[in-house]
């Protein structure tokens, strides 16, 4: 019996506005699911609904096999770590930790020795009579993590809770809250609008937008085969490049802008539906990793390859690797909500514009601003999509 | 130049701050060397003339014991009242605050906005309605009369309100929620023990009105051994031979007697806000700077 299951999960609010809409999900015991979308997508408000914070509309919560539409949240037998932590100011770390099971009459003693190990797994013991307001950022994140632990409730719940962090201790809590997880085997849901730690720390990924999961599945395969334009262009940093390519006759050749692309026959092989696409316009997807620099020695047995060209625009070396702009005159992808304006998930600056490429190269790679360079990408790594459905297209 | 600009600016600000310390001052410091002078001395020397300590002794012995203690019983009066209505006020405006701040029910807005209007409501335009409500149930005179209006206090309702929709996040009370918390824990344990310096404030306040009000006592209780410090004062003014010659000094009460008391009623507040310093910064600056 799955620890949460949700069918059909509704919200609408009293102002009429469908915040999440037939939600349906089933969390395996010990799974790690991650609820990542752009802000506004519901995703917290589906959490809410299974803390009990916020009412359901309709449908049916499941927490261990038992209906919990109406179960006040302190019945639930769930733990919660919020995004600003959450923590009661007036208590210590210890009071903090341990207040939960002060609620549940646990006697004194044992309430000491659980808050004494919880704060020796998360590195607090030396700060446990201190105030919250004396912790630096990353202390307090234990704490709020350490208050849900504590508990061992059947379920945990977590909303953005390493977004207030700095990029560095970012790096270092998503290690950590995922190792803690693991260890603990409780299933976890966690809500997240940086598709970082939605690749890194989840066992699954539901993918939300306007309160409708788009995709529920493995990382890899979300991003190996993302269902539609949304998730395409929302999964992986930078974003797949997406264009509005015209395609010839038999799908044989595409237009990209003014040029002229062959696609080899391996491609058609694969995507047969691409045929129905023949002399009219669809979406290309291209991830910048899939993109070299043509005539670079990394890459020279190259026959089977699919070229074409960009102008440099701006080159980001970024000690790794290097991150080459480019554009092209191909018609640019208005998809709803691909390029979120809400960039808060994305890095800065690595967002690509619209119409615009980016190619993910090694830094050895020698590039001049302003440089017509030919870049070049496997076929069988190119995504097609419908363009008036958004939906990817079949194999 | 900019240098005697400069000397120039401090100059003018020094002068400014010293004129109004001493507008404010003087009769503070006056009030405080009163006391120690005879009646006479007080109107034809040096107002600042010190006076002796023997003069003081003798103000003091006058005052406390005049008419069998009087004093002591109005102090002790402004001391049940004021607490009184302190106590009961914040029995109900600190719980209203957070209802209103922190729950979703029908007519919220409009309360808020009720209290926000009785706020400004200035308090002596109550007092003829509250007499005729006090009289009508047979409490004026009693201590009651005084009590139940001092504690109906929407100042400290609204002051609550701000704190708890300013200083306290939702999420704070959503985790007591899943923490095992029902509605009265998260108040009594989260809510209320967060509510400190927003008490203290409500406190002094209440406690500065409270302590000062003098129309409302002067209506309700019409018996002299009720008396608040405030109407026992105006008592003396109008029994003292000084302002009132027709009483022709049958009792033994001068200005420097009445400078004794008036300190008396004034020392508390002072005492109050000299605690209440420290609380009253937090409380005030309460929610303006982000955790």
């Amino acid at each position: 019996m799955a620890p949460v299951s949700l069918e059909k999960l509704t919200k609408v609010y009293p102002n009429g506005f469908e915040a999440v809409h037939e939600f349906d999900l089933e969390v395996a015991d010990g799974e790690f699911m991650i609820l990542v979308g752009p802000s506004g997508c519901g995703k917290t408000t589906a959490m809410r609904m299974v803390a009990g914070l916020e009412e359901i509309s309709s449908g049916v919560l499941r927490i261990d096999g038992v209906v919990m539409n109406d179960v006040s949240p302190r019945d639930r037998d769930i733990a919660m770590v919020f995004q600003n932590y959450a923590l009661y100011p007036h208590m210590t770390v210890g009071e903090n930790i341990g207040f939960a099971l002060k609620m549940k009459h646990i006697p004194k003693d044992e309430i000491e020795k659980k808050v004494r190990e919880t704060a020796e797994i998360l590195g607090l013991t030396e700060w446990i009579d201190r105030k919250p307001a004396q912790l630096s950022g990353g202390q307090r994140q234990r704490v709020a993590m350490g208050r849900a632990i504590v508990r061992e409730p059947k379920v945990f719940l977590m909303d953005e809770p390493l977004s207030n962090l700095d990029a560095k201790l970012r790096v270092q809590m998503r290690a950590e809250v995922a190792r803690i997880q693991r260890r603990l085997g409780v299933a976890t849901i966690y809500v997240t609008h940086d598709q970082v730690e939605a690749m890194t720390m989840g066992d699954r990924v539901a993918v939300m937008r306007s309160g409708v999961v788009l995709q529920c599945d493995k990382p890899q395969t979300i991003y190996d085969h993302p269902l539609n334009l949304f998730v395409a262009g929302f999964m992986g940093s930078p974003s797949m490049n997406l264009f509005e390519v015209h395609l010839g006759e038999g799908g044989r050749t595409l237009f990209l802008g003014t040029q002229k692309v062959e696609l080899p026959a391996t491609v058609l092989a694969a995507k047969p539906s691409l045929v129905k696409f023949a002399n009219k316009d669809v979406v290309v997807g291209i991830r910048p990793e899939s993109l070299m620099i043509a005539g670079t020695k990394t890459n020279d047995n190259a026959k089977d390859f699919v070229f074409f060209e960009g102008d440099v625009d701006l080159v980001e070396a970024l000690g790794s690797e290097i991150l080459v702009h480019f554009s092209t005159d191909a018609h640019r992808v208005e998809a709803e909500g691909v390029y979120s304006d809400d960039a808060e998930g994305l890095d800065a600056g690595l967002i690509t514009q619209r119409g615009e490429g980016v190619a993910r190269v090694p830094p050895e790679t020698q590039l001049v601003i302003g440089e017509r360079v030919r870049l070049q990408v496997n076929p069988k790594r190119l995504f097609f999509f419908d363009p008036a459905t958004g939906l990817a297209l079949s194999e | 130049m900019r240098f005697f600009n400069r000397v120039w600016t401090r100059t003018f600000s020094y002068i400014v701050l010293l004129a109004f310390t001493a507008f404010f001052m003087v009769p503070v410091i006056w009030l405080l060397f009163s006391p120690f002078k005879t009646d006479h001395q007080l109107i034809s020397e040096n107002p600042f003339a010190l006076g002796t300590l023997e003069n003081l002794g003798h103000a003091v012995r006058v005052m406390f014991t005049f008419e069998d203690y009087s004093l002591l019983n109005w102090l002790k009066n402004s001391a049940i009242y004021s607490f009184g209505g302190i106590f009961i006020a914040l029995i109900f405006s600190i719980p209203a605050g957070y209802g209103l701040a922190h729950t979703q029910f029908i007519g919220r807005r409009t309360l808020l906005g009720i209290t926000l209007f009785v706020m400004i409501m200035p308090a002596t335009a109550l007092v003829l309605p509250l007499f005729l409500e006090a009289n009508s149930v047979h409490a004026v005179g009693t201590p009651l009369a005084v009590i139940l209006p001092f504690s109906f206090f929407p100042f400290g309702v609204y002051l609550a309100y701000i704190f708890y929709s300013s200083s306290v996040p939702k999420d704070l009370l959503a985790a007591a929620r899943i923490d095992g918390c029902n509605e009265w824990d998260v108040f009594r344990r989260i809510a209320l023990p967060l509510a400190r310096p927003i008490v203290a404030l409500v406190t002094f306040f209440a406690f500065v009105a409270n302590w000062n009000n003098f129309f409302l006592p002067f209506v309700m209780l019409p018996n002299s051994t009720n008396y608040p410090l405030p109407i026992g004062l105006q008592d003396l003014l109008s029994t003292t031979p000084a302002f009132n010659p027709g009483q022709g000094g049958q009792v033994g009460i001068y200005r420097p007697e009445l400078a004794v008391a008036t300190i008396v009623a004034m020392a508390p507040v002072m005492i109050v806000f000299l605690f209440a310093q420290r609380s009253l910064v937090s409380g005030l600056l309460a929610g303006s700077t982000k955790e």
